[in-house]
């Protein structure tokens, strides 16, 4: 018995708790219920912040919304603000000018750089190479860790043009921009992205490198394709079992519902099953659409098919999405010619507005009914990390009777690693689980 | 011509998430009684790089809310201490920790960072929260504890250069 204090499971039970997943927003609970070392449910509770604002933002202007669901997020409010004005944009029939539609998606791979590169080598790499934190494994590899933080930066200069300023940007707004960009501005970016460029194929390198613990399954993967693009603001929604939706009916598959250890809702498709989101899906599900640099990238390392069977080589994806996105962001800045104007002129008037895009850790959506002043009616706003909740504890049903049988400092390691694997809020937690294991069997 | 930067001001935290916004507050209550050579800077959530651009002779005050502490107690201290205590847990982000943030800067920059932590104990933390009685009644001490720790931070760094 390692520690004591939990629900006593019947005769031949073994009730795992790991409680206080620690994380600014809120706080969450693993809870594994083991019979004859099969693990029979997982529990994971996770923190979710939108329900919130789904009511906030009712009697607001498409505007306010904007700004409002950027504050959801410090690491992916472009994901939030990209998805609603998109949402507003097709139900309101406002047509964009392609240079605004190319600055957008340099404002996406920006805010995919920061978060990518915070995580592969902040949170995640120490885990691989036996560090308890990013610091310890800045002592040992500091170039590594300078490199990462280089990445960040040059994501966050993106952000910062373009959102107006690093957290919580303000310049989106429906119909284009608060304001028109010069050349000279947009340019300016074109060095700090030809570093980064570097420094990201030599992250696909690093990583590829890296030896995953054994774990294989077969998900139902979910994300949004293009037919000429990586996907990011725009794509039909599809799945490995052939799914193929319009970005606007994510409803006609999926659902949301109240389960009972969680006051998170937690989304699953309407016959129940779980389905995975984020860099794996992506790629197993439009690799072929990668920026040529980021596709080379991809095919060096020889490991598609394994991104696609084992959790753990999601670091690998993050790091073929971030040479995408710094290649991108590039063919961006050199092909940017300033639009007539900063925004489509637009008239309010009731619609039903919604859209998905493709943050970092997976595909969000957002619905608006708007009333016929424009102003916000109704609202669902439906997080990644609440999409993927159904997919990790799947995968941690399947993965946990491995690590039952160490010591808890161990087990609780190779859990937190596995659930930071998938990039949920929660992880960023250099040490989000306590784990407490009471065997009564 | 500003006066050179002699100390850096970090306010952390975010108004919309309860006594997370309660430095914000705070220093907005002092912002304009704090001398020339102080910048103060809100940061939301502090990052490696706002440690890595301050003026290397100048010193830091970082303002956060934190738990480990009991809601409104008022904790100030040495930079350095920080790092050493973990009772101390900021409310900081969804990245690292500010002590983590702090070590890698060192580390990275080369230096090490000299000035002080004030922090105030919270309890309310959700989204669209209000500050919590404990909280708000602390927030003149909070101030008043920042007002020290600038003249503090100035102080040693005054005595750092004769």
């Amino acid at each position: 018995m390692h520690d004591t204090g939990l629900p006593t499971g019947t005769s031949g039970d073994l009730v795992v708790d790991i409680a206080g997943l620690t994380r600014v927003e809120g706080e969450g609970s693993l809870r594994l219920r083991v019979r004859n070392g099969a693990v029979e449910e997982a529990h994971l509770e996770i923190f979710e912040a939108p329900r919130y604002f789904e009511r906030l933002v009712v009697g607001r202007t498409p505007d306010e919304v904007i700004d409002i669901v950027a504050r959801i997020c410090g690491i992916c409010p472009v994901a939030y603000q990209m998805t609603a004005v998109h949402a507003f944009e097709h139900g309101l029939g406002i047509p964009i000018d392609p240079q605004v539609r190319a600055l957008r998606r340099l404002l996406y791979c920006g805010e995919w750089i920061e978060s990518h590169a915070l995580h592969v080598y902040l949170l995640h790499l120490p885990d691989f190479l036996g560090y308890a934190s990013a610091l310890e494994l800045a002592r040992d590899h500091r170039a590594a860790v300078e490199a990462g933080l280089n990445l960040k930066k040059a994501g966050n200069r993106i952000v910062e043009l373009i959102g107006g300023r690093a957290i919580h940007p303000v310049s989106v707004r429906v119909g284009g921009f608060s304001r028109t960009f010069l050349r000279t501005e947009i340019t300016s970016l074109r060095e700090p992205l030809a570093a980064a460029l570097e420094i990201a194929l030599a992250t696909v390198d690093l990583v590829a490198g890296l030896v995953p613990p054994d774990f294989q399954r077969e998900a139902r993967m979910v994300a949004l394709r293009h037919p000429t693009e990586y996907p990011m603001n725009e794509g039909r929604i599809v799945s490995t079992d052939g799914l193929d939706l319009a970005p606007t009916d994510w409803l006609d598959e999926f659902q949301e519902g109240q389960v009972a250890w969680s006051h998170a809702l937690q989304a699953r498709s309407r016959d129940g099953r779980p389905y995975l989101l984020g860099p794996g899906s992506r790629l197993t599900l439009a690799a072929d659409q990668l920026h040529p640099t980021a596709a080379a990238a991809l095919a060096r390392t020889g490991l598609a098919g394994e991104i696609r069977t084992n959790p753990y080589r999601s670091i690998v994806a993050r790091a073929v999405e971030l040479v995408d996105a710094v290649a991108e962001a590039h063919d961006v800045v050199e092909a940017y010619q300033p639009p007539d104007r900063s925004a489509t002129p637009w008239t309010p008037g009731p619609c039903t507005a919604a859209w998905a895009t493709e943050a970092p850790r997976g595909m969000i959506f957002h619905a608006y009914q708007l009333d016929e002043q424009g102003l916000i009616a109704d609202a669902r706003i439906v997080p990644p990390t609440s999409q993927n909740q159904a997919a990790i504890e799947a995968d941690l049903t399947i993965f946990a009777p491995q690590v039952l049988g160490l010591p808890s400092d161990q087990a609780t390691h190779r859990i937190e690693q596995l659930i930071r694997s998938y990039d949920p809020c929660i992880s960023c937690a250099t040490h989000f689980l306590q784990l407490h294991i009471e065997d009564v069997g | 011509m500003p006066a050179p930067v002699e100390v850096e001001v970090f306010i952390c935290g975010s108004p919309d998430r309860g006594d997370d916004g309660a430095a914000m507050t705070a220093c907005e209550a002092v912002r304009t009684e704090l001398p020339a050579g102080v910048r103060v800077r809100s940061v939301g959530q502090l990052d490696v790089d706002d440690l890595l651009a301050v003026p290397p002779e100048a010193r830091v005050v970082i303002v956060d809310v934190a738990t480990g502490i009991e809601p409104g107690v008022v904790l100030e201290l040495p930079l350095a201490k920080l790092l050493e205590d973990e009772t101390f847990r900021p409310r900081s982000s969804h990245a690292l920790a500010v002590s983590g943030t702090v070590a890698l800067a060192e580390l990275i920059g080369e230096r090490p960072l000299q000035g002080r932590v004030v922090a105030l104990g919270g309890t309310r933390f959700a989204m669209g929260d209000g500050l919590s009685g404990p909280v708000a009644a602390a927030i003149p001490r909070f101030a008043a504890a920042i007002r020290e720790a600038v003249e503090h931070a100035r102080t040693e760094g005054a005595a750092a250069c004769a």
